[in-house]
């Protein structure tokens, strides 16, 4: 009996203390942050949240009440911001979920780095969202712009920039970790996709946005915004942008075009890339050999060309391969001569192959980077043509002709 | 003799094999990291053989009297009031052992799952689970050690297979950049953490059933806890870059957050941090049962369970006063502990064995 009773009171005592219940917090007490602005107003930090609200995105009745709803405190801090939200959001802003988080671009200029810490620091913060910059506007801003097809726009800014970095190639997802890796590297400057809005952003904030075939207002990633440590110095136009990912090894298919030998554009479906960025030490000097090997089908033919020929596939492939080298080059270039900072990780490659040579080379690194000298090699091939062989343009002309 | 069970020798070598990955799991990455850079993997190379040959010395220390524990060839080795006063000292060893065991494990969950619980709810959960299995015996333990392998490896598989697709192997190079001084540097606390500390295994030597294979057992759970720490190193290193892994104070959890299959199989974290929950728990179960024989045999009291309670209190008190907090603990762990181990683990059975061996010399020549 006594061993019985004993027995009970353990089980009643393990069943208080196991069950985890200590910092419970229910679905219904949080807010679930999918988005995060980050503008900068004076010396404090304007934050700004896109939460989801939970009637409207669960189920397919919506009320037609906004799919997300925005919080936004001034603080000294991040975590002083998002407690602060408390004092108008009925629920605790949980950020686990979070999709994307937007900096301003007046912030970025002043320096991202201390406003990304709480981030890497809060155990509640996972490292799967993406960080771009807002183009010419607030954060705040962005993520005012309500948006079709996908319904928190959070959501849909994530979608589609990895959709966009998958199929087309100039934008780049950073996650934070890689940013943050980029940032303490001394031998890689980081970059980040920019945001913009385009139309009108009036619109774009009401209902109406989305209610319309066309939306006035949408959001649009365009350009990489080059750093030097963590401050933005200037963008990379998006044919640039996409150099940047070939040098980089982050293409993974996109389209490009190139002039036919006799006039017109001949189009390729990129579907895969390869590239590998060497560097060593030749007479003492550092020196970059780049190697893109890329494999892609013919997709679009707006010229003539007989391409029931190999030679014509030879030619078209040495023609792809010089436009890429010259891409390539030209961004090398221009990063060289207006930003001086080596956002291509030459330095790592560097460090990778020569460490001692390194250590030397380091110290003064940006300088050293405008003048490198680098050697892209591209090996094009080009193996379908897609459905047809020669293309129909080849016997309109024909006839055209005859009559 | 306070314990009466026996284990066989496949569950000793499966103890041995759990006790190496034990709380090295979670913290090696970072203080191994922290030194070698990215060439840890290297320094777990390095610290894999050393720490072969530390087992290696334990097992011939175990071989010297086969019948008694580790605390009772103390006494037999250095001598009745001596043996008795550096056994006792060596006792301190596995306490704070298992203090420091609670610690990190209530510093884990306190920091990375769940902020806002009282460190001290978490150890005093954790302990008396301790404190029960330790009561059940050597031959519970043993046997729990079998049923939570299979749990342990799959655990562990999972996590390396779905982060395969992560891995850069550029983040490996360059090899030996600063030159092989920081790698050994790294290798210290890796053959400390895991490798050294196995000494107290030498306390179970007369409960295992073919004393024969011991040695072999011994090696060979070693080696493979060895390489399931290696190939964790490296994983850090290959997913998360020396330097995150560096900055990071629990990686192995950052690196299972990394687990992302076709954007539906992630967050499963928590899961995976059930292995190091399951090997942290037994390596502490294992320590304290080991504080708990010791001290019953040095006391000389007929069973070791009615000490089991009051030290569980010992270690709670104990627990917050290590260290005031995290900083210091990183600290205590990176910069001394791999000494105070080599001290206890390394130096005191290395000078038994020269005692052991100058005093049969010396009968030897009285005898003749």
């Amino acid at each position: 009996m006594k061993r019985m009773g004993l027995l009970l009171c353990i089980c009643i005592l393990l069943a208080i203390s196991v069950t985890g219940c200590w910092s419970r917090r229910e679905l219904n007490d949080l807010a679930i942050a999918v988005g995060l602005g980050i503008d900068k107003v004076g010396d404090k930090y304007n934050i700004s949240v896109q939460v989801v609200e939970p009637s409207e995105v669960a189920g397919n009745k919506s009320s037609g009440v906004a799919p997300v709803t925005m919080y936004q405190a001034t603080a000294n801090s991040l975590l002083e911001a998002l407690r602060k939200m408390t004092t108008i959001s009925p629920r605790k802003i949980y950020i686990a979920h979070l999709r994307i988080v937007v900096i301003s671009e007046a912030l970025a200029r002043e320096g991202i780095g201390n406003a990304l810490d709480f981030m890497s620091r809060d155990p509640e913060a996972r490292n799967d969202f993406y960080v771009v910059v807002a183009k010419d506007a607030k954060a705040i801003d962005t993520l005012k712009i309500l948006t079709n097809l996908e319904k928190v726009p959070a959501v849909r800014l994530f979608s589609s920039l990895d959709t966009s970095e998958k199929q087309w190639a100039p934008t780049m997802a950073v996650k934070l970790d890689k940013l943050i890796s980029d940032l303490v590297s001394e031998g890689r400057q980081p970059v980040l996709t920019g945001l913009r809005v385009i139309g009108d952003p009036k619109i774009g904030e009401t209902k109406k946005n989305v209610e319309s075939i066309l939306s006035p207002a949408d959001l649009q990633y365009s350009g990489l915004a080059v750093f030097k440590s963590d401050k933005l110095i200037g963008w990379l136009s998006d044919e640039e942008g996409k150099a940047y990912n070939y040098i980089n090894n982050n293409v993974s298919s996109t389209a490009g075009s190139v002039n036919c030998p006799k006039g017109g554009k001949v189009t390729f479906r990129i579907i895969r890339s390869d590239s590998k960025v060497k560097g060593s030490m030749r007479n003492e000097r550092p020196q970059i050999d780049i190697e893109v090997k890329t494999e892609a089908h013919l997709a679009e033919v707006q010229c003539t060309l007989d391409l029931t020929k190999p030679e014509t596939i030879t030619t078209l492939q040495k023609l792809a391969e010089q436009k890429l080298i010259d891409m390539i080059d030209t961004t090398i270039a221009r990063v060289q001569q207006d930003y001086k900072v080596d956002i291509f990780g030459f330095g790592e490659a560097i460090r990778r192959s020569n460490p001692k040579a390194w250590k030397t080379l380091k110290n003064n690194w940006d300088h050293t980077f405008t003048n490198i000298s680098v050697n892209v090699k591209a090996q094009y091939k080009i193996q379908q043509l897609g459905k047809v062989s020669d293309s129909f343009l080849e016997k309109m002309k024909e006839q055209n002709g005859v009559r | 003799m306070p314990e009466n069970g026996k284990i066989s020798i496949r569950q000793f070598t499966i103890l041995v094999m759990i006790v190496t990955i034990g709380d090295s799991i979670l913290i090696l990455p970072n203080v191994s990291t922290s030194f070698a850079k990215q060439d840890t993997w290297i320094s777990g190379i390095i610290a894999l053989l050393v720490g072969l040959i530390a087992v290696y010395i334990f097992s011939v220390l175990g071989n010297l009297y086969p019948k008694l524990t580790f605390i009772l060839s103390i006494q037999k080795i250095l001598g009745k009031w001596f043996g008795t006063l550096m056994a006792a000292l060596f006792l301190i060893f596995p306490l704070i052992t298992v203090v420091e065991y609670t610690r990190e494990l209530g510093d884990f969950i306190t920091t990375e799952m769940m902020a806002e619980t009282p460190i001290l709810a978490i150890q005093i959960l954790f302990i008396c689970i301790v404190i029960f299995a330790v009561r059940l015996g050597l031959e519970v333990i043993a046997r729990t050690g079998e049923i939570f392998l299979p749990c342990i490896i799959l655990l562990f598989l999972l996590m390396v297979v779905f982060l395969i697709p992560q891995a850069e192997f550029e983040k490996l190079l360059p090899i030996l950049e600063n030159g092989i001084k920081p790698v050994i540097h790294g290798s210290f606390s890796f053959i400390a953490f895991p490798f050294l500390e196995l000494v107290v295994f030498l306390m179970i030597i007369p409960y295992i059933n073919q004393p024969k294979l011991i040695r072999k057992g011994f090696l060979q759970g070693a080696l493979l806890g060895g390489i399931v720490l290696i190939i964790l190193v490296a994983m850090c290193v290959l997913v998360l870059g020396a330097d995150e892994t560096a900055r990071t104070i629990y990686p192995s959890y950052s690196l299972a957050r990394r687990i992302n299959i076709g954007q539906f199989l992630e967050r499963v974290e928590a899961m995976v941090a059930l292995l190091w929950m399951l090997t942290i728990f037994m390596k502490c179960t294992f320590y304290y049962y080991v504080f708990n024989l010791g001290l019953a045999q040095l006391l000389k009291l007929k069973g070791y369970r009615m000490l089991t309670l009051p030290a569980g209190l010992l270690v709670i008190v104990l627990s917050p006063i290590i260290s005031p907090n995290i900083t210091y603990y990183n600290k205590l762990l990176a910069e001394y502990w791999p000494y105070f181990v080599a001290t206890c683990c390394l130096l005191f059975p290395l000078l038994l064995l020269g005692v052991y061996f100058i005093k049969n010399r010396f009968k030897r020549s009285t005898e003749t």
